[in-house]
């Protein structure tokens, strides 16, 4: 791991022309080519699905590119390697913890690599090593306690400490301050810094920009798999990086509301749940939707989307608040009685929550419709009656499948989606809950879920529409609210002057206009 | 209670439950190993069966029962090593994989049985051989402790060997925090670069090796010959004496403990007169009325905590 003294002047890593495309066609990164400064702390900057954790786990050597080379020291090397990490001094600390909950801070700094005594770990040995680094780094955690006994700060160290354990220089840290409190960010940030004044390289990914612009001298900025920029932070403003994130601006037709003064159908009066995981975290969130009103939220992934959609589906409970659905009191309702208030729920997840993957369309079609006479005939399913039902409903939404009796999973996305989409919007619907509707869908079934969504809200739905397309939210949208680390930080009307790069700002955290 | 301990004191009664627990103890030590790397060996009776088959065989073959204990710690590992690679090589459910393995190994002992003896039913027209107890030199001559701790089977000491053993080889070697690890949250101990696979092929090898053990105990020892299906759901029995013993050496080993209390009860009371079959039930009803009560504390718990 020593280097000559010629090579320890450049660069430490350099990325020339990395492209990663997946079996499955996706292509994750392409054409990549940027240098991390030996010593620096270094930021990449970019929206979800930008290509930051593919570029982390091509460094991390848990993937290796499909074109380019990685450069470390100046020299090429093969990332997908066993222990590549380990032999090269590179250390990550993963956004969703690596820790084993049943063991020690000790076992688990040292699991893997343990320091022997014959066929034993040397146990005193191992605790003095853990010991001597949480000095050197200024990292207090009690070697001898059991990791699930720990705080999530806690848990964090004992990954950082995990992560320097092993003769580390380069230190790659995926947002390491989602699960963190204000002062404890605080502090990570001054045990950063401290480390990079030992000479250690620090990776830093992130969102939030004010947390970039906090730490890090130099900030790549990547978007739809491409490198953008890399840039010294000193010389670029913040509304330049945001652009740089967010892209340029297109403008997009428009929905166009038929009434304005439809009667509120969801309100949500200071709602806040809790939760460890930022995700399912909301935060004293009050809104209403009226009939004929889509409301769009937008937000960096993770920002307590899954905790409204929770709530507003009975999947979750509110800690604090109410939430009424035409006039009904729902904060403790099951999803069940959500169904029967007039839900209707497009889930991200189409195959996990959406339908059954390895049922037939038809049983996919009509789940939920349970008590309806013209499908039933006492406890019987009249399956004639059925299949000319889907069969309509295939129809009318143009899903391209063999039959009613084929399998769910053998429909692409689109077509998956657009057979729920017919079952959810069947009847009249009072709430639709749109979750990521379009996410990786063709242009062609984008277009037609659209045209359904809008035609719901005209026949007196109120819509939440959650989806990371920015594009799609304005397309539909009456009415942007961003969320940010689970508060509402944006309340604004759609005009065509909005723009994804006017959202910017409240989506990295550094406005609020609520 | 006075009686019972009396009971326990007698060297007759005490090596009644070392000989009825020792096949346990075996068995819930490996299913105890590749649980704790999270396989639930659900196929040690199979395991067993298929050893206790090998000793007989290959002691008759060769004139040496120590070659037949051998050759079914080999035959043992062979089996959990087959598991592994059915359940991490082709992706097969671990229940299911046991549950094949056990039906499959009574029909194939059973087969085997036949094949070398012309019987279905026993193996008495083979002349296997036992293997030997151990007098334990100076302890035999001890008044009172003398009578009750030598002169046991020789795998009845391995077995009590092992619990010591197993403790530390988890606690305290680099492979037991392997195990511990693969068994708490394989993605994490994959992310320290150690392999799931191999840690649970490890640990159902080896726990294929103590359910050899167990079965040669069985026909070389408990008894001294083979008969069809002659584990008679030992090797659940120890499946409940490991869940019992709560995922630890020690625990594993006072659960076999009672377990073999319960079955020596049940063997005394039936020369009483009550009826056989209801103290057959004993060693079931014992697994299932601790582990209900330990359900019912660890949910009570749980309540607390939340």
């Amino acid at each position: 791991m020593s280097n000559s003294p010629h090579l320890a002047e450049g660069p430490i890593v350099s990325f020339r022309g990395v492209s990663k495309t997946y079996p499955n066609g996706t292509v994750a990164l392409t054409d990549a080519s940027f240098d991390i400064r030996r010593g620096s702390i270094h930021a990449i900057c970019g929206e979800n699905g930008a290509g930051k954790s593919t570029l982390m786990k091509i460094l991390f050597g848990l993937e290796s590119p499909s074109a380019g080379q990685v450069l470390i020291d100046g020299a090429a090397v093969d990332t997908a390697t066993p222990d590549f990490a380990g032999k090269h001094g590179i250390g990550m600390v993963h956004q969703h913890f690596s820790l084993v909950p049943i063991l020690t801070v000790t076992e688990n700094i040292i699991l893997g690599h343990e320091p022997r005594r014959s066929i034993f770990i040397d146990r005193s040995k191992a605790r003095r090593q853990v010991v001597e680094l949480t000095q050197r780094f200024d990292l207090a955690v009690d070697p001898d306690a059991r990791t699930d006994t720990l705080s999530v700060a806690a848990q964090q160290k004992v990954e950082i400490l995990k992560a320097l354990s092993r003769d580390t220089r380069l230190l790659i840290l995926d947002e390491p301050t989602a699960v963190l409190s204000p002062p404890e960010i605080e502090e990570l940030f001054n045990r950063l810094r401290d480390l990079c004044a030992a000479g250690m390289t620090i990776l830093f990914i992130s969102h939030k920009l004010h947390e970039v612009r906090a730490l890090a001298e130099t900030v790549t900025v990547l978007r739809a798999g491409r490198v953008v920029g890399t840039t010294p932070l000193a010389e670029v403003d913040d509304t330049t990086i945001t652009r740089m994130v967010m892209g340029r601006d297109v403008d997009v037709p428009r929905r166009q509301r038929q009434r304005t003064d439809a009667p509120v159908v969801l309100e949500l009066d200071r709602v806040s749940t809790r939760s460890r995981d930022p995700a399912d975290r909301i935060e004293d969130i009050s809104l209403s939707i009226r009939a004929d009103e889509i409301v769009g939220i937008a937000g960096v992934d993770g920002s307590g989307q899954r905790g409204l959609v929770g709530v507003l589906s009975g999947l979750m409970h509110p800690a604090s608040g109410s939430v009424r659905l035409a006039d009904a009191d729902m904060s403790r309702a099951a999803a069940p009685d959500w169904r029967k208030a007039g839900l209707a729920y497009l889930p991200a997840d189409r195959y996990a929550r959406g339908g059954t993957a390895a049922l037939s369309l038809a049983d996919n079609a009509i789940a939920g419709t349970d008590g309806d006479k013209a499908l039933q005939w006492g406890p019987f399913l009249r399956r004639g009656a059925i299949r000319k039902r889907v069969q309509q409903m295939i129809a009318d939404y143009a899903v391209r499948a063999g039959g009613t009796g084929e399998r769910l999973d053998s429909l692409s996305g689109g077509n998956a989606q657009k057979l729920i989409a017919a079952r959810e919007l069947a009847g009249s619907p009072k709430l639709l809950i749109a979750d990521q509707p379009t996410r990786g869908v063709d242009v062609a079934a984008a277009a037609l879920l659209h045209g359904r969504i809008d035609l719901a809200a005209r026949d007196g739905a109120a819509v939440l529409l959650i989806t990371a397309d920015l594009d799609e939210l304005l397309r539909l949208a009456d009415r942007v609210l961003v969320l940010f680390n689970g508060k509402i930080v944006a309340d604004l009307q759609n005009h065509a002057g909005l723009t994804p790069a006017a959202l910017g700002p409240y989506m990295l955290g550094l406005e609020t206009a609520a | 209670m006075i009686e019972f301990f009396g009971a326990i004191a007698d060297p007759a009664v005490f090596a009644t439950v070392l000989r009825v627990m020792t096949p346990l103890l075996l068995a819930a030590l490996g299913v105890l190993i590749s649980d704790r790397a999270g396989v639930l060996n659900i196929g040690m009776e199979g395991i067993m069966l298929s050893g206790a088959l090998i000793g007989v065989l290959v002691s008759a073959a060769t004139a040496n029962p120590f070659l037949g204990l051998f050759a079914a710690l080999i035959g043992g590992g062979l089996l959990g090593a087959l598991m592994a690679f059915f359940i991490n090589g082709l992706g097969t459910q671990f229940i299911i994989t046991g549950i094949a393995l056990n039906m499959a190994a009574l029909a194939a002992t059973t087969l085997g049985l036949f094949l070398a003896t012309g019987d279905k039913g026993m193996s008495g027209a083979l002349k296997s051989g036992v293997l030997p107890n151990l007098d334990i030199p100076l302890l035999g001559g001890v008044p009172i402790l003398g009578p009750l701790l030598s002169g046991h089977h020789m795998l009845t000491y391995l077995a009590i060997l092992a619990v010591p053993a197993v403790a530390i080889m988890l606690a305290r070697t680099p492979f037991g925090l392997h195990i511990r690890a693969v068994g708490s949250d394989p993605k994490a101990a994959a992310a320290a670069g150690i392999s799931r696979n191999r840690v649970q092929l490890y640990t159902l090898t080896l726990s294929g090796v103590f359910g050899g053990a167990a079965g040669a105990y069985l026909s070389m020892g408990y008894v001294s010959w083979f008969a069809q299906n002659m584990t008679a759901g030992r090797g659940f029995i120890a499946l409940a004496a490991e869940v019992m013993g709560m995922g630890t050496a020690w625990g594993t080993f006072a659960a076999a403990a009672v377990l073999g209390i319960a079955e020596t009860v049940a063997i005394t009371m039936q020369t009483k007169g009550l009826p056989s079959e209801l103290m057959q039930m004993i060693p079931y009803i014992v697994p299932a009325v601790m582990l209900t009560v330990y359900a019912a504390r660890r949910q009570a718990k749980a309540r607390k905590i939340s």
